[in-house]
């Protein structure tokens, strides 16, 4: 059963603990290719709906800026939204072990499947795959996130500056942040 | 015997535990940090050994990396990677679940409001970014970049198309062209 969680911020819907175990395993198992935030949003805000864009935009911010694999941070968040910290615990338990044993399997098997040159050619075709799943998620958000010339302003110079030249991300995040926060408390009052 | 595994696992730990708190950007941001340790220091990896499992990391599905689950297992079986697993990740999670549950708290407030505004355009500039990273690394060069555009043109146009199935699609694609000597 689902219902909308009567908490002092209804972000979030109230789901089982089950229920997310289950949705963040299959997330963790499914997730080829890196870009675990556009396997999560596919999964868990556009399919299961257990969050929307403003708390999952909200959660990305936060999973970048912080150490550690953003994936994993976003999961950390968005178990917490869910269920506190038992959600935080079982979606990120639920998130891992299905890759950490899908890899131990890999190594394994690995030196049989190495040589083969089919291998590397199904490899690239999941990145391709899965780096339009990155590049569709950006773009999908890009609405609500970026509303006006200001906002969008900042994410091209967010692609150019971490994307296309591949500068460290912290100095630039130290520049832009306070910029775009700016720029929003400007807007609001005009 | 049992001293030997209990060493072992506790060096797991402090290798990988303050790569936790370090790892700001991702995997990729310790990742040299994580082969001078594993290779040069400890010395549980030859150079190509750490090569092959790299590769295997980026082959398995999951976040970031999981290579010091790889490494792990390698030096002391299943313990080594569930050992290796939590003492990279566990650090972070409770750093991030912390900040997630202070910012929950000034939910509301109009500053709060304003920052979440302001982050959410770079947010996506990173989301963005990262897809980008992972094109310049991967081989493949154009035939690549044209699937990765393909495959964000299909997910735009039909949100609700099970990405799974595009990943089987671009993997079985990329395998036949290979087979066929095309790739």
């Amino acid at each position: 059963m689902v219902c909308v969680s009567v908490s002092k911020h209804a972000l979030a819907k109230r789901i089982g603990l089950p229920t997310i175990f289950g949705g963040f395993f299959s997330l963790g198992i499914t997730s080829f290719g890196g870009g675990t935030a556009g396997w999560l949003y596919q999964q868990i805000v556009q399919r299961r709906r257990w969050i929307d864009d403003p708390a999952f935009l909200s959660a990305v911010g936060l999973s970048r800026i912080m150490p550690g694999s953003s994936g994993v941070n976003l999961t950390v968040q968005i178990g917490q939204l869910l269920r506190g910290g038992v959600g935080a615990l079982v979606a990120v338990v639920a998130l891992l072990a299905g890759p950490l044993a899908i890899v131990v399997a890999l190594s394994v098997g690995y030196a049989k499947l190495a040589g083969i040159d089919a291998v590397h050619a199904v490899l690239d075709g999941v990145a391709a795959a899965a780096i339009g799943l990155t590049f569709a998620t950006g773009l999908r958000l890009i609405p609500r996130a970026s509303p006006n010339a200001g906002s969008v302003a900042v994410t091209l110079a967010t692609v150019l500056c971490v994307g296309v030249l591949r500068w460290p991300m912290l100095p630039v995040l130290i520049f832009l942040a306070p910029l775009s926060i700016g720029l929003a408390l400007v807007q609001r009052r005009p | 015997m049992h001293d030997e595994l209990g060493r072992t696992l506790v060096a797991l730990c402090l290798v990988f535990v303050p790569l936790s708190l370090l790892s700001i950007g991702g995997g990729a941001a310790i990742l040299a940090d994580i082969e001078h340790q594993a290779v040069t220091v400890q010395g549980w990896t030859t150079q190509r050994e750490f090569a092959d499992l790299f590769a295997i990391s980026r082959a398995a599905p999951g976040p970031g990396t999981m290579l010091s689950a790889l490494i792990g297992w390698k030096v002391a079986g299943w313990a080594g990677a569930v050992t290796a697993t939590l003492a990279l990740y566990a650090p972070s999670s409770l750093l991030a679940y912390g900040a997630s549950r202070l910012w929950g708290r000034w939910r509301g407030s109009s500053w709060h409001a304003a920052v979440e505004r302001g982050l959410a355009p770079i947010a996506v500039g990173l989301v963005l970014s990262g897809g980008l990273a992972v094109l310049q690394v991967a081989p493949g060069g154009p035939v690549l970049w044209a699937a990765a555009i393909a495959a964000t043109a299909v997910l735009l146009r039909w949100p609700q198309v099970n990405a799974l199935a595009l990943l089987v699609a671009g993997g079985a694609l990329f395998g036949l062209a290979g087979a066929l000597g095309l790739w």
